[in-house]
């Protein structure tokens, strides 16, 4: 390959690795925007749970009593027990009869409902050293201490948010790798994007939508990725940190391993915090009491809040111990100012010392984008960041399409047929599997077993019909026209996003003007306003490209004057 | 009730000013008005408006927030800045005030 220079180089870069990898992060950046609202879906997704954030409720009435009825996972028992069990040393115990060794609550302000688990430990183990644990996850009605059944999916938290960072490909964690590459690459693109831009500031506000496809696409594409670079700059980056331990984790848990483990008992002896169990068994000390001695700490540290995040460690032994972390409602840092508790006699261990300069950026950077802040406008304009980078994408695809689709008819190349394919299956399509898997998980019985297993076939099924309709109808692509699967889908977009909100109002009662006026509950509306406006986005898609089609069918062809060649 | 405000007169000032900084590129004045623009006032008023909206969001959250607060409301203003330019340029005439002209 040669270049005539290095912004011709650079232009090659952006416009293969942007292609390449764009479909990835077309994904990230949707399922992100959409994310930041991940329990608000879940209220949507879940009508039982549809009642206000609750707090952390109390440990010694209700929670204990919870714990005692939570079993281990039944795969991961399956799985684990035979690795973990010594038949030499005696018999297997049976899967609800492990005894619990630690257990943990987790809630945010957003939560009604309570996320919590436990480890169980395995008796009669073959290693000692090892953790030897079976883990249990579920969610509770924190009123009500009841266990909200599993198979009712939280598509926002459980499915649309891993989708983001893991593609929910979870073969060795492929998809977390995946990724991880393409985030690294953002940071590439966008370099070598403001690299080839001749004029971001004179081009700053410039759409100039009566010129050709090609010509507004790309100023759409640069504007799009130029006002929000920040934002695209950023994410990328701390969704590169946030995983960061995760891409060199290998190192600790194989050529490291004993490092790691050593550093674990150092860290244990410096901390106070016992390591192990002692065997000896002690009854509980009061949690409610340790919560109300970690509130008035941080009171007086004038920094007053809610428990986020509490765990018990080696529950029944004497040196059991409670650790108590603040919410982060209040901030961006993601800090917990953990507080320490011995678990039999109620003392306090030892508090969390605030951390030094390089923590603090990192925690920063970490919850810029985790965002456990209450701050409703932020997260917001955090969807606008997002979709502005879904645009910013998706013109980028057109662009290619756009600039090649003429050159390519001439030449009898399929190229841009099937890059334009992928792309009506990124953008439209990936819409249409997120609305059809809504409407979708309102039509299906509430009781119905194994009905969150039906809802991911769904929203697979319906993604991939999204692909096989765009490579069907892209024959006109060939001859230099558009792909009237484009316009197809857009439909589609606008029919699955309002049934969904119909099948909402006839299966909850829970329409617009109650969830609005006469019983706010803003979660369940801003989904359903939410639907609504991007039903009416898609149907002034499908309107324009309609118009477009028969306007001119092949004449979209203006050459570009003074712009860079991005071949 | 006065952080909402803030954030509201925020939100205004970014966009007041991201206005301001597009007209003072001839070409989007060109669409706004005639004749040509006093670009250095104009990008002044701009730039101070600017400084006004951040002022506005550290009135509300810790500086850690009130700063993703504010560079997001400059992508968002910009973006609106920008559609409205290609979509209704006219809307943005009472912000042509007459020292921004070079007469």
């Amino acid at each position: 390959m040669e270049f005539a220079n290095t912004r011709q180089a650079m232009a090659w870069l952006h416009t293969w690795l942007g292609l390449i990898l764009g479909f990835v992060l077309m994904v990230c950046f949707f399922f992100g925007a959409l994310s930041v609202f991940d329990r608000e879906i879940d209220r949507w997704a879940i009508p039982d749970t549809r009642f206000e954030p609750q707090p952390m409720p109390s440990f010694d009435h209700l929670l204990m009593d919870v714990y005692e009825r939570m079993e281990p996972d039944a795969t991961e028992y399956q799985q684990m027990m035979p690795l973990y069990h010594d038949p030499a040393a005696g018999p297997m115990t049976p899967r609800a009869e492990l005894p619990l060794d630690e257990f943990w609550a987790y809630t945010t302000h957003r939560d009604p409902v309570l996320s919590i688990g436990g480890g169980f430990r395995v008796p009669h183990e073959k290693n000692p050293e090892d953790h030897n644990h079976i883990h249990a996850q579920t969610t509770i009605d924190p009123r009500s201490g009841e266990f909200i059944p599993d198979d009712q999916l939280k598509i926002g938290s459980d499915w649309f948010y891993p989708l983001h960072y893991s593609l929910n490909l979870n073969w060795n964690f492929i998809g977390i790798y995946i990724v991880g590459i393409a985030a690294f690459f953002m940071l590439v693109a966008l370099i070598s994007g403001i690299w080839i831009h001749r004029k971001i500031f004179r081009e700053f506000f410039t759409f100039r939508r009566q010129k050709s496809t090609q010509r507004s696409t790309l100023d759409l594409h640069n504007m799009t990725g130029v006002v929000a670079l920040p934002f695209h700059f950023f994410f990328a980056l701390t969704g590169i940190i946030i995983f960061i331990s995760f891409y060199f984790m290998p190192v600790s848990q194989t050529l490291l391993t004993p490092l790691h483990d050593l550093h674990e008992e150092t860290e244990a002896l410096e901390t106070g915090l016992p390591h192990e169990r002692s065997g000896v068994a002690a009854p509980m000390a009061s949690i409610d009491a340790m919560v109300a001695e970690a509130k008035r700490r941080w009171a007086e540290r004038d920094m007053a809040g809610e428990v986020g995040f509490l765990m018990v460690h080696h529950v029944g032994d004497e040196n059991a111990y409670v650790s108590i972390y603040r919410a982060g409602s209040d901030r961006v840092a993601l800090v917990g100012e953990g507080i320490h508790f011995n678990g039999v006699t109620g003392a306090v261990i030892r508090e969390d010392a605030p951390h030094g300069f390089a923590e603090a950026a990192t925690e920063f950077l970490t919850g810029l984008h985790l965002q456990h802040f209450e701050h409703w406008f932020l997260r917001w304009l955090y969807v606008l960041g997002g979709l502005l980078g879904c645009a910013c994408i998706a013109t980028g695809f057109i662009f290619f399409v756009e600039k090649r689709r003429i050159q390519h008819a001439k030449a009898g190349s399929q190229g841009s047929r099937i890059v334009d394919a992928f792309a009506v299956t990124t953008v439209t399509g990936m819409v249409i599997a997120a609305a059809a898997m809504l409407l979708a998980n309102r039509l299906l019985p509430a009781d119905m077993a194994g009905k969150g297993d039906w809802e991911k076939w769904i929203f697979c099924g319906a993604w991939a019909l999204s692909f096989l309709h765009a490579v069907v109808r892209g024959a006109p692509v060939l001859n230099a026209r558009k792909n009237p699967a484009w316009q197809e889908q857009c439909l589609a977009i606008a029919l699955f996003a309002v049934l969904a909100v119909i099948a909402n109002w006839v299966t909850t009662g829970d329409h617009l003007v109650q969830t609005l006026i006469t019983a706010p509950y803003l979660a369940v509306a801003g989904v359903d306003l939410s639907l609504l406006a991007t039903a009416v986005v898609a149907l002034l898609a499908a309107r324009r490209l309609q118009r477009a089609a028969q306007v001119s069918p092949a004449s979209n062809s203006e050459t570009l004057k003074g712009e860079v060649a991005y071949d | 009730m006065t952080d909402a405000l803030y954030l509201l007169l925020a939100c205004s000032l970014t966009f007041i000013a991201m206005s301001w900084l597009a007209l003072s590129l001839p070409s989007h004045w060109k669409q706004v008005a005639e004749g040509k623009p006093h670009s250095s006032r104009l990008k002044t008023a701009g730039w101070l408006t600017l400084a006004a909206s951040a002022i506005c969001c550290l009135l509300v959250d810790h500086p850690s927030m009130a700063v993703l607060v504010w560079l997001m409301l400059i992508a968002g203003a910009a973006f609106c800045v920008g559609m409205l330019l290609s979509y209704r340029p006219l809307l943005l005439r009472p912000l042509v005030l007459p020292p921004f002209a070079r007469h």
